[in-house]
């Protein structure tokens, strides 16, 4: 156990490394920096000298990713250039906002979809597992940027009510930060509830067709202890892992979101700091999210092991 | 005849007990007819303004109604069609070719092009997709080949697993080693006969890859990191009707009804083929 613990970290930081240096290289690869953003039109050779003297530009490209590697090990990400504020304030700040959207739309859509799925896997071939069915099949094949809006057109002109324009934090002010969040999340959520039901639906008639189910039933037992006694623990794993991945999924689906409805989360600070060529900002900000990622699915593999003991032979 | 004829007959009835299998070939056939000659549909150029019926709701004249400067958002999610499906089905179709064939590399040969790309692997699979794409897109700049180029590189580990662990089976298996103790060489081994077997997987793939793509390729349309205007696309159409929500929601409203639509198609018939391989 420890030793493969060992070795999927080491793994990690690896890829974690190699994600880092190809960042590095892609935000220097490409024309135009952020000292020609910030002269535009004006040419004048002398300020960019300096400007580029002051981000520490001049200087060869290993040394400066060096540099900033051993910042960010160290927990320092640099200054942003635009605002001139510490990246890890900046970045820190705009995580909180994208994680608890994530965290409440994984919420929402394992209230929804994992019941769904359950019912509509035993119930299979039934009227209740059409419904379910279809509404997963929609779910995943609506935008959900275009999701958002409908909602955002919808309960204005149904309910004649907006949510808040500024982001409140919950330490602010909960009541006022859940206004501003209930819509970004259930669009968000439609999604991820969708493919959570249809992948709990397959889960479940898998594990009907097995041995021990079919015992159970043999044995005279109550559906609903077969249901909760033997299939759901028995697909527990499963779902964790799915539940996993759906928080990645949601993650990425944050970006789109909160640049609808105006979230000052991750997705609109790299949005904003990639136009900008806020290189500090662009590096802090994916370093956070690959490793975000990196662990979620260190996470994954551990539990795995610990739920399933069968599997800590292999 | 009658044997062929009864065929028919049977498949007709087995899909009648299939409606989703049914809507998703009917939108299918209904887009590919669109994206191989939209003069069919509409005769209206998409970039055609008409000022005197600007941001006018459905009617008539103008079935989706008109965006901001008067142009039909009918005829532009009809010639937006070709641009957004042509995109998707490109990129795909590129990265399974980059991911099969150095898949098919790895997988048979290993060593150092494994090592080398499953390193490359790893680091694709540890951005969410969607922030891959922004990332790609916007710091590399928004333009047509940038964005296939983002679509390509996310589904690239999709395509290369399958083909990896399809070659590594594969070699294991009677027909390899006979082929090869007849004295062929190994590349020929791996194009004529491995490359050929991992195919079917590859290919089945697709449909379940080409939904995701196009969620993925509309939201960075809609986020200006796609397809620019004022060449239509699904996203982009959607995007220029954002600010207009309140007044005028059907700038926005149909071209999502759009992606909605053709994502359920090919939803739809990936599950068929699944439930049809499955039978097998």
């Amino acid at each position: 156990m420890l030793g493969m613990l060992t070795r999927r970290v080491a793994a990690s930081v690896v890829t974690a490394l190699l994600a880092s240096v190809v960042v590095f290289l892609l935000v220097r690869a490409v024309p135009g920096d952020v000292v020609q953003q910030m002269l535009g039109q004006t040419s004048d050779p002398a300020a960019e000298q300096a400007l580029r003297l002051f981000f520490g530009m001049d200087r060869p490209v290993h040394t400066q990713y060096f540099e900033w590697l051993g910042g960010a090990v160290r927990g320092d990400l640099g200054t942003a250039w635009v605002s001139g504020r510490d990246v890890l304030d900046l970045v820190g700040g705009a995580l909180f906002v994208t994680l608890e959207l994530t965290f409440l739309t994984l919420i929402l859509a394992t209230v929804v979809g994992v019941p769904l799925g359950l019912v509509a896997g035993i119930r299979e071939g039934k009227v209740i597992d059409s419904v379910v069915q279809s509404f997963s099949v929609i779910g995943l094949s609506t935008p959900i940027f275009w999701f958002g809006l409908l909602l955002l057109i919808g309960v204005s002109a149904v309910l004649g009510w907006s949510p808040p324009l500024s982001y409140e934090s919950p330490v602010q002010g909960l009541g006022a930060n859940l206004q501003v969040m209930v819509l970004p999340v259930l669009s968000l959520a439609l999604l991820q509830a969708a493919a959570y039901a249809q992948f709990v639906r397959q889960a479940v008639i898998s594990a009907v067709g097995e041995q021990y189910v079919v015992t159970a039933r043999a044995k005279g037992m109550p559906e609903r202890v077969v249901l909760f006694k033997h299939i759901l623990r028995n697909i527990l794993v499963q779902l964790i892992t799915f539940g996993g991945l759906l928080l990645i999924q949601i993650l990425g689906g944050a970006v789109v979101i909160e640049s609808i409805f105006g979230l000052p989360g991750l997705g609109r600070l790299l949005l904003t700091s990639i136009s900008a060529r806020d290189y500090p900002v662009v590096q802090g900000g994916l370093l956070v999210v690959v490793l975000m990622s990196l662990l979620v699915n260190l996470v994954i593999d551990v539990l795995y092991r610990v739920i399933d003991p069968r599997l800590k032979v292999g | 005849m009658s044997t062929t004829t009864s065929t028919m007959t049977r498949q007709l009835r087995r899909l009648s007990r299939q409606p989703g299998t049914v809507v998703g070939l009917v939108i299918s056939f209904i887009m590919l007819l669109i994206v191989a000659a939209p003069g069919l549909f509409t005769t209206v150029d998409p970039n055609e303004f008409d000022i005197m019926a600007v941001l006018s709701p459905p009617s008539r004249e103008h079935w989706f109604g008109t965006d901001d400067v008067g142009r039909d958002i009918y005829s532009r999610v009809i010639y937006g069609t070709r641009v957004t499906l042509g995109i998707v089905l490109g990129s795909i179709l590129l990265s399974a070719l980059l991911g099969g064939i150095l898949g098919l590399i790895s997988g048979f040969y290993g060593k150092a092009v494994d090592m080398v790309c499953g390193r490359a692997v790893d680091v694709v699979l540890s951005f969410p997709p969607f922030i891959l794409g922004v990332m790609i897109t916007g710091i590399l700049g928004p333009s047509t080949r940038n964005l296939v180029l983002a679509l390509a590189i996310i589904y690239f580990p999709t395509f290369f697993r399958i083909a990896r662990s399809g070659a590594m089976t594969e070699e294991t298996k009677v027909y390899v080693e006979a082929v090869r103790s007849m004295g062929y060489p190994r590349t020929r081994i791996l194009t004529r006969h491995v490359a050929r077997n991992v195919f079917p997987s590859l290919a089945a793939q697709f449909m379940v890859v080409f939904p995701l793509a196009l969620q993925i390729q509309a939201a960075l349309s809609f986020l200006g990191l796609g397809i620019q205007p004022p060449t239509p696309d699904w996203g982009n159409i959607l995007e220029s009707g954002k600010n207009f929500l309140l007044g005028a929601p059907w700038m926005s409203f149909f071209p999502g009804l759009a992606i909605l639509l053709a994502a359920l198609a090919t939803i739809l018939l990936g599950r068929a083929a699944q439930r049809a391989a499955d039978n097998q």
